[in-house]
């Protein structure tokens, strides 16, 4: 098996700790480590929320390295469904370790650089918004030649926005990181709104988690009840649309989605659209294809993937 | 004799080597590095001149790093004399000297959170679009802002209008976000606009009386002159051109020679037709809490005594020394 070598970009958040723990138990990646971001929380809590999942896990082998404090350039918002901690009502054992003391943006640049020295390359995912991303590249360059593409959750095309009419919250936390990483010429995988509102967490999918014994599967179908949009004009079924766990699986199941390769700008000039991602769907422009755009997931099989992984946690 | 730390950002430059000798010239100032940033020409040749002056004024014991590439997000421009490495072309010998290990923006960083935990603080005199500083700032955190006690910024124009685009100042235009970021810091920010730098205007008559005491130097100051004309007697009203970078360390060195007024800043970054583009509330019309002390007023010639007067330093009889 072709193990790929990832590094993960978050801000936990409760989609982000069911990511987390798909890739964490999950023999196709090795997770070199884990960054976090400001996002849905302050990064502060972002990190103890990074650390107290891969507690939760079993993998306190994990380093954690805190980044972005905030945005580049606009003020922070932060996320509406997380709950005070950001993970929902969850009562999690708290993490025993503390981050390391190097800044996120710092390893990426040290492991990408190297990385890329000697000819490897390291995929990406970005949970979060785009902030240690857009400053790792801005930072040094040279990170490119180590990533062998980025495979973020943000953006809404035809699906429309989230936090405001056009934006999803990922772009539009922090448009100006997302508008450097989408014209950095780094191959990109872009999971939008189009794509995760296909994986819906409905009470039936989350009781198939439930029935799963053991801690890890309780508390995921635990966080995924509390997670429930109860918004059926909007989604029309029950539950929440599981966004970034579909970034992992990805990278490990790629079989499950289907892409549209495009050319994606991010909007940050103007109020009305700030944040919003616009694709050249048909070739309007002479622009190179920058992104890899997911339009098609195959849910099914997205969940059973999910569960039969949160299966191997065991009791 | 109060000293200041320093970490001098910048992108040389004619007046970029100016103000690095001037610093080098001044015991009031210890130089913690020398960061290297794209700006008038691209990094390589920015690292490569910081190199070469400090070879030149035998300074080869303060480290030069090398910083970011490129603008957070505007296309990238150069100053108009990009073609000619801007130090002269080859005017100044390769540098034998080599950049430090390490990224500018990672010394900018570690230099002031070392000096927070001492109790400490340290300047940055900024003379190159706001790139390696603002990617400090936003990576620094809190500890960062504790150790800078001032960033003090050749760039903007109010009055003046701009140089590189009639809307803008080019250090300001060249990377406006960076700017932004930098003014919204809550970091103390002293900004010599156009409107000031246009004040001190190098003339014959100055650059001769400085020629006469600097040796080496003052022949590679009249050298580059030649090549870059800096004259605009229909801009400025008298031959010469301005010397825009020095005032950030004089203001360190000499501060009552400048007249500052707290004010609030704001930056144009959305607008391509006027991005870069800085506006001053002067008159506190948006009642927003000042985020610069804008440089008004220079007395022209205390600087420019200041300046010959420290450059004296590399001429043939040094101060303390008989012929």
């Amino acid at each position: 098996m072709n193990v790929q070598r990832i590094i993960i970009d978050c801000d936990p958040g409760i989609d982000d700790a069911v990511s987390l723990l798909l890739a964490l138990a999950s023999p196709e990646v090795e997770v070199l480590g884990v960054t976090t971001v400001c996002g849905n929380i302050p990064v502060d809590a972002t990190t103890r929320n990074a650390l107290t999942i891969c507690h939760l896990a079993g993998r306190d082998d994990i380093p954690v390295y805190s980044g972005a404090v905030r945005p580049i350039l606009r003020e922070p918002i932060m996320a509406e469904f997380s709950g005070g901690s950001g993970l929902g009502n969850a009562v999690l054992e708290a993490p025993v370790r503390k981050a390391e003391v190097l800044h996120a943006v710092d390893y990426l640049v040290k492991t990408l650089v190297e990385a890329g020295e000697r000819g490897e390359k390291i995929t990406l995912c970005a949970h979060g918004p785009l902030t240690n991303l857009a400053l790792m590249i801005r930072h040094s360059p040279a990170v490119a030649k180590g990533i062998e593409r980025i495979v973020l959750m943000g953006g809404a095309f035809r699906a429309g926005g989230n936090r405001t009419r056009t934006a999803e919250f990922n772009m539009l936390a922090d448009p100006h990181a997302a508008a450097i990483v989408v014209s950095a010429g780094i191959p990109i995988t872009m999971l939008p709104l189009d794509a995760t509102y296909q994986a819906m967490a409905t009470p039936e999918r989350v009781e198939k988690i439930r029935a799963v014994p053991g801690k890890v599967a309780q508390t995921v179908a635990d966080i995924l009840t509390f997670w429930d949009r109860k918004d059926l004009k909007r989604y029309g079924s029950l539950g929440g649309p599981l966004h970034d766990p579909l970034v992992p699986a990805y990278v490990i199941r790629p079989d499950l989605f289907t892409i549209e390769s495009t050319f994606v700008e991010v909007e940050w000039r103007s109020e009305l659209c700030f944040g919003q991602t616009v694709a050249d769907w048909y070739g309007r422009t002479d622009a190179a294809h920058n992104v890899d755009v997911v339009l098609g997931v195959n849910a099914e099989g997205f969940f059973d993937l999910l569960t039969e992984r949160l299966a191997s946690y065991g009791n | 004799m109060k000293t200041h730390r320093i970490i001098i950002d910048t992108d040389p430059g004619f007046d970029d080597m100016v103000s690095i000798l001037l610093a080098f010239a001044s015991p009031e100032l210890e130089l913690l590095g020398i960061c290297a940033v794209a700006g008038n020409v691209p990094l390589e040749d920015t690292a490569r001149n910081a190199l070469r002056v400090c070879e030149l004024a035998g300074r080869t014991d303060v480290p030069v790093f090398m910083g970011c590439a490129g603008p957070l997000l505007r296309d990238q421009v150069f100053g108009k004399y990009a073609n000619s490495g801007g130090l002269g072309g080859d005017l100044l010998p390769e540098p034998a000297l080599r950049c430090a290990e390490g990224h500018a923006v990672d010394h900018i960083v570690k230099a002031a959170r070392d000096a927070a935990a001492r109790g400490e603080t340290i300047t940055i005199c900024a003379h190159a679009p706001l790139t390696n500083v603002a990617m400090a700032c936003l990576m620094g955190g809190e500890e960062f802002v504790r150790g800078v006690e001032r960033i003090i910024i050749m760039g903007g124009a109010f009055e003046a209008l701009g140089n590189r685009v009639p809307w803008a100042e080019f250090n300001v235009y060249a990377d406006p976000h960076a700017a932004a970021v930098v003014f919204a810091s809550k970091i103390p920010v002293t900004l010599f606009p156009l409107d000031a730098t246009f004040q001190g205007l190098l003339t014959p008559e100055r650059l001769d009386r400085i020629r006469a005491v600097s040796g080496r130097v003052g022949e590679v100051m009249e050298k580059l002159l030649k090549i870059y004309d800096r004259n605009d007697v229909a801009r400025y009203g008298q031959e010469g051109g301005p010397l825009h970078d020095p005032m950030v360390p004089a203001f360190l060195l000499r501060p009552e020679l400048f007249e500052t007024v707290p004010a609030w800043v704001g930056v144009e970054t959305a607008n391509p037709e006027s991005a870069g583009h800085t506006y001053c509330d002067f008159f506190g019309k948006l009642g927003r809490k000042p985020n610069c002390d804008v440089v008004r007023r220079v007395d022209s010639d205390g600087f420019f005594a200041l300046v010959t007067e420290r450059l004296a330093a590399y001429g043939p009889t040094q101060r303390g020394e008989t012929q």
